[in-house]
């Protein structure tokens, strides 16, 4: 019955072509009607302000910048990703980190990943494309520090993978940079050490502000202020002068898009 | 790469409707377990173990091979082959129990015709190119076969000059998952009560099978040590506290002084980027003079400004410690060091200062 109703729309063409067409038109209409769980991977809670939809919607991109313009090592970007693969974890999920050598899993585990689920990939070399497309096949979430420069192509493609596969793809460019724009771009700044001084104490809790801004229903412009780490090791919120806005240019787009 | 012994039962390759063949071979898998628990099976009527510590135990590895055909003899006829990687072990077991000198893999696989490897289109392209054995191929660059044969001509080109024993169609994890829970099912623990089901192998969930065969592809593209996983174990410094192990390599969980204390543990919030490799870096007080640690555990000057490998200085607002941590001061091997965190404009790094050299440990990132 599908397929009868599905005549109408299907574009003439090779006799192939056609019902290879009918086929993804038939799948598409047979998908079971997901509930919003099930759209949505889990965040932690002090994160979930950052989503539009409180969650990482399956099929989507994220990027997550750092403090440093070019990328370093500890720009805070390595955190807020990890943190952001804690929740999905510990729901049942795998997730995946790509190209990164240095994962230190000491603080993945403080910030709440389950270690048991998370497969690292640390120098995937030049395939690092054709690893990350095959992690995306079966994993929820994959994690990818690009080693090269993407190209364009290959960026779009697997932003197209984890579309059609429904996961989700967290990129940390680094140096190396990412191409597309991303569902989603998180970046972190102003990041400030408590608990340091002159050769004194030591180091006990960051306080970092993370600002989320993306396309779609995530064009307004959030702020966030996150202890990453707290003092514990795990992501909290920082209540003190927290503020939710809008910057000027996401404000300026939603007056005019005003009737 | 890791050497392996495979073995090979050709009768029981092909699994029959009524399941003999499978009992059959779980019947092998416990027999050549008898001389190495760590048996992992590639597909029906494949098994594979690391050969390098039973070999050495047994007396050498023509020696294990002939104690596994006997152990074997009573219930079907099984090939054993040796060499580097899984790829090449089966094919000496296939062409009837070749032992492969180690790191003689490409001489063994080239003379072989391209189609070992088990790519119809890539041997036919081949074939008409005139490349017609393995050797041939390995010869060929490799920026050229990435370029002309895509991924699948790389994961090849890489078993062909040795560099990786795996190729993604020789593992059928779901048969393994199949033979794993035939021999869970069986009742391994009589009279007990019923067998807790293993997290991983045994219940499989959908989410499960789905990443194993990720994991497995991806396994293939890059070799098996690229996969891995991550676990905690006790230690002083951040690279001591966590180790990577081979995902789907059996290996016991040792969770070996996790919870025991540590003198000299740096405290928590733990980095999260631990670099493998320390980095060397320089660090300097306000007159430009290298800073060191006495013996007593004190700076020399007040540190002012961080290079880490030769990059732009970058200066030094905030630091903590020296924290002194004295390894093995029992033995010859002793080390002396001193662990210290230092925020500086850029990064904030945990510093190993040792014999009045400066390294970054790891980064909190």
């Amino acid at each position: 019955m599908f397929v009868e109703s599905a005549r109408p729309s299907v574009p003439k063409g090779t006799s192939r072509e056609r019902d290879r067409e009918a086929l993804a038109l038939l799948a598409e209409r047979t998908r079971p009607v997901a509930a919003s769980q099930t759209r949505l991977l889990p965040v932690l809670a002090p994160l979930a302000g950052l989503f539009p939809d409180g969650g990482l919607r399956r099929g989507s991109t994220i990027v997550v910048s750092g403090a440093t313009p070019g990328g370093s090592a500890g720009d805070g970007a390595v955190s807020l990703t990890l943190s952001l693969l804690a929740a999905t974890s510990t729901a049942g999920s795998w997730g995946a980190v790509v190209g990164l050598p240095g994962l230190g899993a000491m603080a993945a585990q403080d910030l709440g990943v389950e270690l048991a689920r998370l497969a690292v990939v640390p120098q995937p070399g030049v395939a690092w494309a054709e690893v990350t497309a095959a992690l995306i096949d079966g994993l929820d979430a994959v994690v990818l520090c690009p080693p090269f420069a993407p190209r364009p192509t290959m960026a779009r493609r697997l932003v197209a993978r984890v579309r059609e596969r429904r996961s989700v793809l967290i990129v940390v460019p680094g140096r190396a940079g990412w191409p597309e724009h991303p569902d989603v771009h998180l970046r972190v700044s102003d990041m400030r050490w408590d608990g340091i001084g002159s050769g004194e104490g030591y180091l006990c809790r960051r306080r970092v502000t993370v600002t989320a801004t993306g396309r779609r229903s995530a064009v307004r412009s959030r702020h966030h202020h996150l202890w990453l780490p707290s003092a514990t090791g795990e992501v909290t919120e920082a209540h003190d002068g927290s503020v939710v806005g809008l910057t000027v240019g996401a404000a300026v787009t939603r007056l005019a898009r005003r009737p | 790469m890791n050497r392996l012994f495979v073995v090979r039962c050709p009768d029981l390759l092909v699994e029959d409707e009524d399941g003999d063949a499978l009992r059959s071979f779980v019947k092998v898998v416990e027999a050549v377990e008898a001389y190495c628990p760590w048996v992992t099976t590639v597909r029906p009527g494949v098994c594979s173990l690391p050969a390098r510590g039973p070999a050495r135990y047994f007396g050498g590895e023509d020696v294990l091979g002939q104690l596994l055909i006997e152990a074997t003899s009573d219930i079907t006829t099984v090939e054993v082959g040796v060499a580097d990687g899984l790829f090449a072990a089966l094919l000496a077991a296939r062409t009837g129990g070749v032992v492969v000198p180690p790191s003689g893999t490409p001489q063994f696989l080239a003379p072989f015709p391209v189609d070992v490897l088990g790519h119809v289109e890539l041997a036919e392209l081949l074939n008409r190119l005139g490349i017609r054995t393995v050797g041939n191929f390995a010869a060929l660059p490799e920026s050229h076969v990435l370029g002309r044969f895509g991924a699948d001509g790389i994961a090849c080109h890489m078993v062909a000059t040795g560099r990786s024993g795996e190729l993604r169609e020789l593992r059928q994890p779901t048969a393994s998952l199949r033979i794993d829970h035939q021999r869970n099912s069986k009742g391994r623990h009589p009279g007990g009560p019923t067998p807790v089901e293993p997290e991983f192998w045994g219940g499989v969930s959908d989410t499960d099978a789905r990443a194993v065969r990720s994991l497995a592809t991806v396994q293939t593209l890059i070799g098996p040590d690229g996969v891995v996983m991550a676990r905690l174990q006790g230690g002083r410094g951040p690279a001591q506290r966590a180790r990577f192990v081979t995902w789907n390599a059996k290996e016991g969980d040792a969770d070996s002084g996790l919870g025991a204390p540590w003198p000299g543990q740096i405290p928590p919030p733990a980095p999260a980027v631990v670099h493998p490799a320390p980095l060397p870096a320089d660090l300097i007080d306000s007159g430009g003079a290298p800073l060191s640690v006495t013996g007593r555990g004190l700076l020399t000057a007040i540190p002012h400004r961080l290079s880490v490998e030769k990059s732009p200085w970058s200066e030094v607002t905030a630091w903590a410690g020296p924290w002194p941590s004295d390894e093995r001061w029992w033995s010859r091997s002793r080390r002396r060091s001193a662990r210290m965190q230092a925020v500086t404009s850029a990064d904030t790094h945990l510093l190993l200062v040792e014999q009045g050299r400066w390294w970054v440990e790891a980064t909190y990132g």
